[in-house]
Formats: structure tokens, sequence, C-alpha cells
């Protein structure tokens, strides 16, 4: 191992996956969150229901839990290129940084600003202005998927200008930002966002269904849920397939190693699909494994036999192919296993609330499904986190597809230096990610106030009464809750 | 070396600009509820300290990112100062990280915690570390970064350790603590307010004791800053600023003692902005003192039209619903538990 400890570019690679994964957890759920606070806000603001605005309040407590620690962990990931990767970010500033610099001020900014009127505004405000601040927040952040989901295709599929000696020299800003990954990757990233969040609201949810507390309050917030989430399960698999198919033309070497594909299948030949298996980096084999005998021609190519070959890891020299197979192969499937699952959730679900059985006095005794929608609370998370996994351990050996070595990239660090700053950054976000599951689920454990009067109710009546007190700011009693 | 075209020469100066008004207004806004969160240390009570959380709470990630849209315009627009810079202030950089890490997150769990004692501490020690990074990276710039000809860093890594950038690390935290001071005397009453009248007074002396350590001292150590600022015309702005500055800390000290409310906090921005401008100017052509010009450094001109033609037109934008962010909860903070 100490070969390990004096490696800059290993220990930078393993700094960023850190700090890039645990980043990703917060965001994930806030950005898909945002669009569900925004329906259950316009629910509040249609029917005056003071369910759906209990809902936006509660809801809203976990959503600034997770902001808090998103934006703190987007930190290390706004300046680590500069840190880590200074040849990087030399080399690709003109476009990356650009896009960096887009996301901060269009989207970012947008998202942080608006949230304290969201948060804090709902007896400052007029109802309306309150729901377009929801709004805002709810578009800024998923602006900001927008961005990133370019910057990191156009890694994945560089388009709109040349590298010229090592530097990129862009020609066209928009094809670089829409490169050919860019529209399936931000579709396939958003309604993941979504998908992930509408799962957390909806095991909450049924969370409290089987304990009995509150089962009108939280049928309400499952609801909603479903009627979100009918159409996007079933999307995600079909853009996530689209996306598969991208990989298969652009990616050759990526697909290979999904699929833990060593030797190449020709043209005209049908292709097995591995179910299970046990890769072998070094022997280039893998030790044994369960085939589908011809699927993966049917899902590459819908056809019987293919058309144009699936290329075998071995058609790279090993400097040119990604490594750690094992781990891309399972990420992939764990993220395809998890995406099925919760579509097929979904549609028992919907199945379940046709047929009435979810309405309020019979929901509590769906045991089974309600124990489901629990147990996938977490699934999404794994979900993004593994498909992020295929999407970079598989572009390896390259930063910039083809064009710029991932090791080349990293600055030129003393290792020492690095091995310091990944201890620290991991020894702070294990204490936050278990302080954040603690101080979590004690939100969701000390459940909603639903004694919480409408807004701009209580001011009024103190005009009335106390017309000096009128200017009062009513936050802390709300921060003390 | 080719004469420069005359756009190859405002397109960098421009960015120039906009990335000195992000940094301005982060120093500025982050400034604030830096010195709140270091001050938090002191606060004798629980209710003193939830009244200067709350003070933060609709704010703070609003004024963090502005760090954020510093980032990465400055990789946009520059992008090898973005990689020479942040690769010479590594150590500093992940202390400031790290700080701003901790203060956040602690901030969050403080809100939902039945005993904030390890929040309350993590959020000022954290408070206090951004500011100690960001006061020891912008004392190495001050000083200048070592770099090859093609300006990448050349320097070891404990380069930006030197008792000058000890010092203006001293006189940011100092700095930072007064325009907190100064915020909670505008945001609360009584007997808290009181007691930040006479932080403030403190922190003035104490900041100003710095800044005129570091105005004295680097026109004496700085080859570069004394060609630069002793030649006409910037030697009159140059011997300008400095009056000004006195003037401005001598209203500060006076609004204090009559007790006024909103004036400290103007004349603070005022002393931070004469500051920034005077910094300004010892930097500039440069982004990587000494050596590195912004023309070296800048993105090929149609990267920075094409960042100008889309965040150009969103600052004014961006300026005007964080103005509105602050009307919306305008007025005093009232601990009601």
């Amino acid at each position: 191992m100490p070969e390990f400890f004096s490696d800059t570019v290993a220990l930078s690679r393993i700094q960023f996956a850190l700090t890039a994964i645990f980043h990703m957890l917060w965001p994930v759920l806030t950005t898909g969150m945002a669009i569900y606070l925004v329906v259950i806000e316009g629910l509040w603001l249609k029917t005056r229901n003071l369910d759906y605005y209990h809902h936006a309040r509660f809801w809203s407590k976990l959503y600034v839990l997770n902001f808090g620690i998103g934006v703190a962990s987007g930190l290390p990931m706004a300046f680590q290129f500069g840190l880590n990767w200074a040849p990087f970010s030399e080399s690709v500033g003109d476009f990356f940084g650009t896009v960096l610099g887009f996301e901060g001020t269009m989207a970012f900014m947008l998202e942080a600003s608006f949230l304290g009127i969201m948060l804090f505004g709902w007896d400052r405000v007029p109802p309306i202005v309150h729901w377009i601040s929801t709004i805002l927040v709810a578009f800024g952040a998923n602006l900001s998927t927008f961005w990133i989901l370019s910057a990191n295709s156009w890694l994945q599929t560089p388009a709109g200008g040349t590298f010229v000696n090592g530097k990129f020299v862009v020609e066209d800003y928009f094809k670089a930002i829409a490169n050919p990954f860019m529209v399936n990757s931000f579709l396939h990233m958003f309604f993941a966002t979504l998908e992930t969040s509408l799962f957390v609201i909806g095991g909450i949810s049924a969370w409290y269904i089987i304990n009995q507390r509150q089962t009108d309050f939280f049928s309400r917030s499952l609801k909603v849920v479903l009627a979100i989430a009918i159409a996007i399960a079933p999307l995600q698999i079909f853009i996530g397939h689209l996306s598969a198919e991208q990989v298969y033309h652009y990616q050759p070497a990526k697909l290979a190693a999904m699929e833990a594909q060593w030797e190449t299948v020709p043209a005209g030949q049908s292709a097995d699909w591995s179910l299970v298996a046990l890769p072998n980096d070094k022997a280039e084999r893998n030790e044994w494994e369960v085939k589908i005998p011809g699927a993966l021609s049917y899902l590459l190519e819908l056809k019987p036999k293919l058309d144009q070959p699936v290329q075998g890891l071995k058609e790279w020299a090993p400097q040119n192919r990604p490594h750690m197979v094992g781990l891309i192969y399972y990420s992939f499937r764990i993220m395809v296993a998890i995406g099925l699952f919760l579509a097929g959730l979904m549609g028992t679900s919907v199945i379940q609330w046709l047929r009435g059985k979810l309405s309020a006095n019979t929901i509590s005794q769906q045991k089974w499904l309600m124990s489901a929608w629990v147990f996938a609370a977490p699934l999404g998370y794994i979900a993004v986190e593994t498909g992020w996994i295929v999407r970079c351990v598989g572009r390896q050996p390259w930063i910039v597809y083809g064009e710029l070595r991932t090791v080349d990239s990293a600055s030129h660090l003393p290792a020492g230096e690095v091995l310091f700053s990944l201890l620290g950054l991991t020894s702070m976000y294990v204490v936050f990610f278990i302080a954040a599951l603690y101080f979590g689920s004690r939100i969701i454990r000390r459940g909603p106030n639903l004694e919480l009067p409408a807004p701009r109710t209580i001011t009024q009546r103190e005009i009335n009464i106390q017309p000096a007190q009128h200017e009062r700011d009513r936050r802390p009693v709300e921060a003390q809750q | 070396m080719e004469p420069l075209q005359p756009l190859q020469q405002f397109l960098p100066q421009v960015w120039f600009f906009i990335l000195g008004l992000f940094l301005f207004l982060y120093v500025l806004l982050d400034g604030f509820d830096l010195g709140v969160g270091i001050l938090s240390l002191t606060a004798s009570s629980e209710e003193r300290r939830s009244i200067l959380m709350t003070s933060l709470g609709n704010v703070w990630d609003a004024n963090e990112t502005w760090l954020i849209l510093m980032g990465g315009s400055l990789f946009g627009a520059f992008p090898l100062a973005y990689a020479t810079i942040l690769n010479a202030l590594y150590l500093p950089a992940v202390i400031m990280v790290v700080g701003l890490i901790l203060r956040a997150v602690s901030f969050e769990f403080r809100e939902n915690a039945d005993s904030k004692l390890v929040w309350n501490i993590a959020f000022g020690v954290g408070s206090f570390l951004a500011a100690l990074g960001q006061g020891f990276a912008l004392g190495s710039v001050f000083e200048g970064i070592k770099v090859d000809e093609a300006g990448h860093f050349a320097g070891g890594i404990w380069d930006w350790l030197t008792w000058r950038s000890v010092i203006v690390a001293l006189t940011l935290i100092q700095g930072y603590v007064l325009i907190g001071s100064t915020y909670l005397i505008l945001k609360t009453t009584g007997e808290l307010q009181k007691t930040h009248y006479k932080t403030a007074t403190i922190a003035t002396w104490t900041t100003l004791v710095g800044a005129l350590f570091i105005t004295i001292s680097t026109p004496l150590i700085s080859e570069q800053a004394r060609t630069q600022l002793f030649t006409a015309p910037l030697i009159y702005i140059f011997a300008l600023i400095p009056v000004f500055g006195l003037l401005l800390v001598g209203l500060l000290l006076r609004s204090l003692s009559r007790r006024e409310e909103s004036t400290p906090l103007i004349y603070t921005f005022l002393v931070f902005a004469l500051s920034f401008i005077g910094l300004g100017f010892v930097i500039f052509p440069n982004i990587i003192p000494p050596s590195i010009t912004i023309y070296q450094a800048a993105a090929a001109p149609s990267s920075l039209v094409f960042m100008l033609t889309f965040i150009g037109f969103l600052i004014p934008v961006v300026l005007s619903y964080n103005i509105y962010n602050y009307v919306v909860f305008r007025g005093k903070i009232v601990d009601e538990t």
C-alpha cells in the first residue's frame, strides 16, 4: 500500500470521487423535491386546504437540511478542478469553466436567493410571490442540473472545437453545449432527481401510514407522489435505454466494461447478455458467468443478429480501456435493477389506487405495499451513485474522452498534501453523513406541525390587538420548532 | 511579444472588473456572515446566539454563492489563473473549504439539535477557519506567487505562510468581525445591540492597525507596487485612498459613539470598497502577481465575449433579486422564545 499513498493521481481521483459521491447525495433530493414543493404549494393556493400548506412546511424542513449540506459540499467541487486538476483546468477552461460560470450565475444564485423567501418568507410576502419564489428555486435547481450535465457530457463526447497543442480551442459554443450526450444525459439526471425524491417522500409517507400516524394526511402526499411519478418511472427506463445505446455508439469501450465483454461479437451474430459474472481484469476474462442467450442483440438493436459488432475489451490495449470492470459491471446492473423495481412498485401502487385500496381508511391495510415503499426510499440514491460510477469510471483512462488523459491532468502536488485534504474531508463527511441521517430521522419522527396557522393570519390578528407589534419578525418561532 | 489588439486588451479588463465585483460582493456579504459566526463564539447565552443565527438564516446560502460564482467565472475567464492560484494555495483553500463546510452544516444541524453546544462551537470555529484560509490566500496573492515562464506554479507548499500573510489574515478576520458587528447593530436591539457597538469599536481599531501596516509595508517590500503606485497618474489615486480611508474610519467611529443604527454598516461597506479599489490598483494588470498579466491568463476572446453575453446582462438581474431578498427581510430580529 505505501506505493498507493505516494501516487498523487490516484489520491486526487479518490478525492474527486469522494467529494462528488458525497455532494451528489444532497442536491439529488433538493432538485427533485423543489418540483414537488411547487406542486404541493400550488394545490394549497388552489384548494386552500390547510393540509397542503402543512405538507409544504413539513417537507421544506427536510429540504433545508439537505440544501445546507449540498451548498457546503458543493464548494470543494467548485474549487477542486483548480486545486487538484490544474493542467486539466488550463486545457479546457475556455469551455468547461465558462459552463461552470453559467451554472453559478444563472442557476445556483437564483436557487440560493429565493430559498430565503421560500423558507422564511411565508408571512412576509403575498402567497403568489411566495409561490413564484418556490418556482424560481425549482427552476434554478434544475437549470443547475442542465449546466452540470452539459459540462459532464462534453467530457464524454467533446464537440464544438479542437485540441491544439493540448489546449481546447472552441469554435462553436452552442455545439459544445449541445454535445451528443447532452440531451439524454440531462433528461436521465432530471428524471433521476425527481424519481429519487418522489420515492423518498413516498417512502416517508408510507412509514407514517404503517405506524398509523396521521394516516389521512400522509396518504395525501403519497397520492401526489403517485400522480407525478406515474409517467416518470417508465419514462426513465426508456431514457436510460437511449443513453446506453449512445454509449454503444460513442464509447464502445465503456459498453464493453458495462457488459464485462472481453471478446468481440462480430456483426451478423447474436450477442448474449450477461446476468451475473466474475470479471478478472488481469486474466482478461470472466471467471464464471450466467448469460441470457441473444438478449444483448435485442437490447442494443432490437434484432436477433447484430448489424454492428459489439467490441470486446481486448480490442483496446490495457492502457486505453477502463479498468475495475467488476465495479462498472455491477454498478450498471444495480442501477438497472433499481430502475425496474421502482417502476414495478409504481405500477403496482397505481393498480391498487385504481382499485380503491388507497383511500384513507383502507390504506393502512396495505402493509406489504407500504413496506415496499419504505424499502424503496433509499434506492434512488443508490441508483444515481452507481449510474455516475458507470459514467465516470467507465470513461477512463480519459478525462476528456479520446483527447486528454486523466494521468496527464492532475496537479503536480506532493502526495502528502492530497492525502492530508483527503483524510480531512473523509473524516468530516463520515461525521456529517451520520449526523444528517440522525437529524433527518429526527425531523421525521417528530412529524409535521398540524397546528401551524395559515400564513399571514397571525400578523393580521395582532395588528388589531397590538398595533405596535405588527412588524415583528416571526422567524425565531419557526427556527425553534 | 506582439502588441495587443484593443479587443484583447479590453475584454480581459472587463472580466477583471467583473471578477473584482463578484469577489467584493462576496467579501462584503459573506464577510458579515463569517463575522457574525466568529462573534457567535462569544455570545453569552443561547437566546443571544439564536438571534445571531436567525439574522443569517435567510441570507447565508446566497452570500456564500458569490464565492461559487467567483470560482466558476474565474475558471472560465482566466483558466490559467484559476489553475495556478488554486494549485499554489492548496492548503489555505482546503482550510477555507473545510471551514465553510463546517459552518454551513453546523448551522443546519444546530436548528435540529437539542444539545446545541457541539454545533455552536463547530459553527464559530468553521467561520473562523474560513476567514483564516481566505486571509492567507489574500495575503499570499498579495505577496506574489512563484511561477515558471508558462505561468505554472513553481513554488513550494508552504509558500503562502509568511509573517506578512499572517498579518493580512488577522486583519481580514478583524474586518469580518467589524462588518459582522455593524450588521448586528442594524438587526438587533437592546443589550445585544449595545454589546456590538463595543465589539464594532474595538474591531475598527484593530482593523485600522492591520490596514495601516499593510498599506505602509506593501510599497516598502514590493518592487512592483512601488513602480506601479509611485508614478503618475496612479500616485494621486494612491495618495487619496489612505486619506479617504482615514476619513471614513473617523466617520465610522463617530457613528458608533453616537449609537447610530444603519450608518456604521454603510461606512464599513465604504471602507471595504476603498480597500478593494486600492488592492485592485496594486494587482492590476496582473492576475497572478508578480508576473502573469490578465492578458496572458485570459481565455480566448470568443470565450470572453460568449461569457459576457450571458453573464454580463444577468448581473443586474442577480443584484436586483438579491436586494429584493434583503428588502423582504428588513427590520429587527426579535427573539420571542
